[in-house]
C-alpha cells in the first residue's frame, strides 16, 4: 500500500491565466486534509494536477518520496486516487451501475459486461448510503432522473467504488443534505482506519474542523498555510485564506424585529400546491428576511419558482392584499419579483457575454425604446460599484469572473430593475467565505429598504445568523417556523430532519 | 423528481416511436399491396431496402458516438464505381471478391481520414464530413465519369434471388448487423460509446479512451458504407458516381426516426434500422398509392418532423393536463 503523495511547487496556467504558481500539498495514509481557499485560489486546480485531468506546467509530484507523472486520469487512477468532482463526472444518459462501473466493467469469458456482478455491486455500494435516499434508487435508474444529491452520491460511490489509496472529495459535500454529510463522514473514518487517505475541498468551515485531521490553504495559487487542525481555529483559517482577518460577523438588525410587525404584509400564501407542495402558506411583511431551510430537495426550490410564476400551482398568492396568479416569469416580474436561481451557471447568467448584457437582459425595456445605452451604461456602473464587483470592465465576459463575483452579476441583474420581492434559491452555494459575508451585508441592507426577502439556504449558519424567520420545509410543507429564541441550531437540524415524528418520512 | 410512467418508457425505449411508425406504414402498405408478405415481394423489398438499411447502422454508431457522418454518400459511390469498374460485366466471381475485399479497406480508409480530423485534429464533425463527402464524390466521379460499367450477372442474381430457408438474403443479413450490435452494446466499448456520446468531458475524466472511441465509430460508420456501397451495386448492377448522394440525408432521416438523439448517448441500432424500413415502405406507400413522386421528399420531411417533434408533443399534451 501506499504511504504518501507530495505535490511539490506546482505550477499551472491555462493560456494567460495562471491558476497555480507555488501549491504544495502532502498527504499520508490514515489522515484526511483539509484543502481550503477562497473560490478562484487554485483548489480544483491543484485536485485536477493529481488526478491527472491536467498536466501540470512545473513543480513534481511524489509518490512515496519517488517521482511519478500522470499524463492522464487513467495514469493517476492506476496508482489508486479517485476523485469526486464538484462539476460531476457522471454520464445523464447512462444508469447508475453504468456510471460507476465504466471502464472497469466486470467481464464474462466473451468480453460482454457481466450484469448479475454488477448489480450486484451496485447494491452493494448504494447500501453505504442506505435511508439517505429520498427516491428509490436503484442500480438501473437513469442518472439524469435523479436529483442532485444523489448524483453526489453515485459520484462518491463510483470514485470509491475500485477501491482506490487516495479519496479526492472535491466539494463533494456541497449538494448533500445533513443526513447525507454525516454517513459520508462515518465512511471518511472507516476508510481512514482501512490505510485510505482523503483530501477533502470544501468551504464549510464546520465540517473541515469535523473530520480533517490537517489542512493546507491556498491563496491566488500559492499555498500559504499548512499544519495540524487541532493547532489552528476557524477565524486562523480565514485570515490565512483572505489576508486580511475576515468580517464573517452577521450584520442582522438588531431589535428590528418589533418594528417589522408594524409593517403591512407584502406576500401571502395559502395552501400553494404543486406536484411536490403539499399545501404552503405563509405571510411575509415588508422589509422582512424570511429564510426557507430545510434538508435540500424538500420543495423549497419548486415553492420559489412557484411563486415566480414559473412552474404552475394551484392556491392563493396574494402580493399587498392583492390576489395574483402568475402564469409566466414575466407576469411576476412586471409586480416586481426577483429570483435568483440556484444554478446560475445554468439559469442566472449568459457565461460567454458581457457582465454589461447580464446585468442590462431584465431591464431593457427601460433602456431599449428609444435606446439609452449610454443611461444602462451608467445605471450598470453604479449597480456593479454599489454590489463592490471585482471586474476588470464591464465589458469582460462573465466567465472571467470568480463564482462570488458572477453571482454578484446575478443579483445585480434583478436590483437593477428595483424589485419588491426577491426570491433567493441557495445563492450562497459555491461561493468564498469573504463575498459571502459582503452579500450577507446586502441582504440586510436591502431588508432594511424594505424589500421583502424569502432566502432559501443549504447552509444552517446563515439562515439562522441573517433570517429574521426560518421557514423549515419537509416533504413538500412547511413544517416548522422558527423565529427569535426558537431560531437555533438544534431546532433547525431536528426540524428539517422531521424528528417530531420520529424521523420517518 | 419522480418519473412518470411514459418517462421511463421513452427513457427505456428510444426505439418505440419507430416500432409504431414501423407497424403502421407496414399495415397501410398491406391494404395497397396485399401480397406484400409473399415471399418474392418481401424479397424485392427488403434487398432495395437493404442499402440503406446497412448505412443507417454506420450512422447510428456515429450518432450515438456524439458525431454525425455526412461522408456516407461518398463513401458508397466510390465503392461502386470501384466495383463497376475494375470488375466490369465480363469479371469472374473471384475478381468479384477481392474486389469487394477492396471496398471495404477503402471504407474503412475514408472512415479513418474522418475520424482522424475529427477525433484527433478535434474538427467539427459536421463541418468535417461535408468537406470530406466532397472529397469522395469527386473521387468517385474520377473513377467512373459517366454512368456505366457493371459487375458479372451471376453476382447480381446471386444478391437479388437468394431466398435461403424462404427468407430474403437481406433478413439474414440484418440479423447479423443486429446480433453484433447487441453483443457490441453489451461489451466495455459499448458503455465507452454511450459515455462519449452522452458527455464527452466526463467520459475523458473517467478515464474513458475519448478519442480513441470517436476515431472508431467513423471507421466502423465508413465500413457499414462500403458495405452498403457493396449492396446496392449487387443490386443494380452498373455504376453510377451519383448513386451515393441521396443516400447520406435518408441515413440520417432513418437514424433520427430510429428514436436515436441526434447529440448523441441515446438510442441504439435496431431503431434506425427500422427507421430505414420505413422510409423504403412509405417509398412503396407513395407509388401504390398512385401519389405523384414529387409528393415524395414532402411526405418524407412531414415523417422527419413529426418523428423530430413527438417526444416535444406528447410533453405539451400531458403538461397541458397537470396545470
Amino acid at each position: 500500500m501506499v504511504e504518501s503523495l507530495s505535490a511539490r511547487n506546482i505550477v499551472k496556467h491555462y493560456g494567460g491565466v495562471v491558476a497555480l504558481t507555488d501549491g504544495n500539498l502532502e498527504v499520508h495514509a490514515r489522515e484526511v486534509v483539509a484543502l481550503i481557499g477562497a473560490n478562484g485560489s487554485g483548489k480544483s486546480t491543484m485536485s485536477k494536477v493529481i488526478n491527472g485531468v491536467v498536466v501540470l506546467d512545473g513543480g513534481q509530484l511524489l509518490l512515496d518520496g519517488k517521482p511519478i507523472d500522470f499524463p492522464s486520469p487513467q495514469t493517476a487512477k492506476n496508482a489508486g486516487i479517485a476523485t469526486v468532482f464538484q462539476e460531476l463526472s457522471l454520464i445523464p444518459q447512462l444508469t447508475v451501475a453504468e456510471n460507476i462501473w465504466l471502464t472497469r466493467e466486470p467481464l464474462n469469458q466473451f468480453g460482454m459486461v457481466d450484469q448479475k456482478t454488477v448489480h450486484a455491486r451496485t447494491e452493494e455500494l448504494l447500501a453505504l448510503f442506505a435511508g439517505t435516499f429520498k427516491t428509490d434508487l436503484h442500480p438501473d435508474a437513469p442518472v439524469a432522473s435523479l436529483p442532485p444529491d444523489e448524483k453526489q452520491i453515485i459520484e462518491i460511490l463510483k470514485a470509491v467504488s475500485f477501491d482506490p489509496w487516495l479519496i479526492i472529495l472535491d466539494e463533494a459535500t456541497a449538494s448533500l443534505d445533513s443526513r447525507q454529510v454525516g454517513r459520508l463522514f462515518e465512511l471518511v473514518q472507516k476508510w481512514k482506519e482501512q490505510g485510505k487517505a482523503i483530501i477533502f475541498v470544501s468551504h464549510r468551515m464546520e465540517e473541515i474542523f469535523r473530520i480533517a485531521d490537517k489542512y493546507s490553504v491556498l491563496r491566488n495559487g500559492r499555498t500559504v498555510g499548512a499544519g495540524n487542525i487541532k493547532d489552528i481555529n476557524e477565524k486562523q483559517l480565514i485570515k490565512l485564506m483572505i489576508e486580511k482577518e475576515s468580517v464573517l460577523g452577521f450584520l442582522r438588525g438588531e431589535a428590528k424585529s418589533g418594528e417589522r410587525i408594524e409593517q403591512e404584509i407584502s406576500l401571502e400564501a395559502q395552501s400553494l400546491t404543486t406536484d411536490y407542495l403539499r399545501g404552503v402558506s405563509f405571510k411575509l411583511r415588508k422589509g422582512e428576511l424570511v429564510g426557507i431551510g430545510g434538508l435540500r430537495g424538500q420543495g423549497q426550490r419548486q415553492l420559489l419558482h412557484s411563486l415566480f410564476g414559473d412552474l404552475p400551482y394551484s392556491g392563493t398568492v396574494k402580493l399587498f392584499n392583492k390576489e395574483v396568479h402568475f402564469k409566466h416569469p414575466r407576469e411576476a416580474m412586471r409586480n416586481g419579483f426577483a429570483l435568483v436561481p440556484g444554478e446560475r451557471a445554468k439559469e442566472g447568467l449568459l457565461y460567454i457575454r458581457s457582465i454589461l448584457d447580464n446585468l442590462l437582459l431584465p431591464s431593457w425595456k427601460r433602456y431599449g425604446l428609444p435606446l439609452k445605452v449610454n443611461q444602462a451604461k451608467m445605471d450598470a456602473t453604479q449597480t456593479g460599484s454599489s454590489l463592490n464587483l471585482k471586474m476588470a470592465g464591464l465589458e469582460e465576459p462573465v466567465s472571467s469572473l470568480s463564482g462570488g463575483n458572477a453571482q454578484k452579476v446575478v443579483i445585480g441583474k434583478w436590483l437593477m430593475r428595483e424589485p419588491k420581492v426577491l426570491l433567493l434559491d441557495d445563492p450562497t452555494k459555491g461561493v468564498d467565505v469573504g463575498t459571502k459575508a459582503e452579500f450577507y451585508t446586502l441582504l440586510t441592507q436591502l431588508s432594511e429598504e424594505g424589500k421583502t426577502i424569502l432566502f432559501y439556504s443549504s447552509d444552517d449558519e446563515e439562515l439562522i445568523g441573517l433570517c429574521d424567520r426560518v421557514l423549515v420545509m419537509y416533504d413538500g410543507m412547511i413544517r416548522t417556523e422558527l423565529s427569535g429564541n426558537t431560531l437555533t441550531k438544534e431546532n433547525l437540524i431536528s426540524s428539517s430532519l422531521g424528528v417530531t415524528n420520529g424521523g420517518a418520512e | 423528481m419522480k418519473q412518470s410512467g411514459w418517462d421511463a418508457l421513452v427513457a427505456r425505449r428510444p426505439a418505440l416511436f419507430a416500432l409504431i411508425l414501423l407497424v403502421l406504414s407496414l399495415i397501410i402498405n398491406f391494404i395497397l399491396q396485399p401480397n406484400m408478405f409473399a415471399r418474392e415481394t418481401l424479397n424485392s423489398n427488403m434487398r432495395v431496402f437493404l442499402p440503406i438499411i446497412l448505412l443507417a447502422a454506420g450512422q447510428a454508431i456515429v450518432i450515438l458516438g456524439g458525431g454525425i457522418d455526412i461522408s456516407v454518400g461518398g463513401t458508397v459511390s466510390i465503392v461502386n464505381t470501384v466495383l463497376a469498374t475494375r470488375v466490369g460485366l465480363e469479371g469472374s466471381p473471384e475478381q468479384m471478391w477481392q474486389f469487394v475485399f477492396l471496398s471495404l479497406l477503402a471504407g474503412l480508409i475514408a472512415g479513418a481520414i474522418n475520424g482522424f480530423f475529427i477525433a484527433y485534429l478535434r474538427l467539427q464533425p459536421i463541418i468535417t464530413t461535408y468537406a470530406t463527402s466532397f472529397i469522395y464524390a469527386g473521387l468517385a466521379l474520377v473513377i467512373l465519369p459517366n454512368p456505366g460499367g457493371g459487375i458479372p450477372a451471376q453476382i447480381v442474381s446471386l444478391y437479388r434471388n437468394s431466398t435461403p430457408f424462404s427468407l430474403p438474403l437481406a433478413v439474414y443479413i440484418i440479423a447479423i448487423v443486429l446480433l453484433v450490435w447487441l453483443y457490441v452494446s453489451s461489451t466495455r466499448y459499448g458503455k465507452f460509446l454511450f459515455a462519449v456520446g452522452g458527455k464527452a468531458d466526463a467520459a475523458y475524466e473517467t478515464a474513458v479512451p475519448v478519442t480513441w472511441v470517436q476515431f472508431s465509430t467513423y471507421v466502423i460508420s465508413g465500413l457499414m458504407a462500403a458495405l452498403s456501397g457493396i449492396a446496392i451495386t449487387m443490386l443494380s448492377g452498373s455504376g453510377n458516381a451519383d448513386i451515393g448522394g441521396p443516400m447520406t440525408l435518408n441515413s440520417i432521416t432513418a437514424v433520427v426516426i430510429g428514436g436515436n438523439a441526434l447529440s448523441g448517448g441515446v438510442g441504439g441500432v435496431a431503431g434506425p434500422i427500422m427507421g430505414a424500413i420505413t422510409l423504403g415502405i412509405l417509398q412503396n406507400i407513395i407509388s401504390f398509392a398512385d401519389i405523384d413522386t414529387w409528393w415524395e421528399t414532402l411526405i418524407k420531411a412531414t415523417i422527419i418532423v413529426l418523428a423530430l417533434a413527438a417526444p416535444g408533443i406528447v410533453n405539451l399534451f400531458r403538461r397541458r393536463k397537470r396545470s
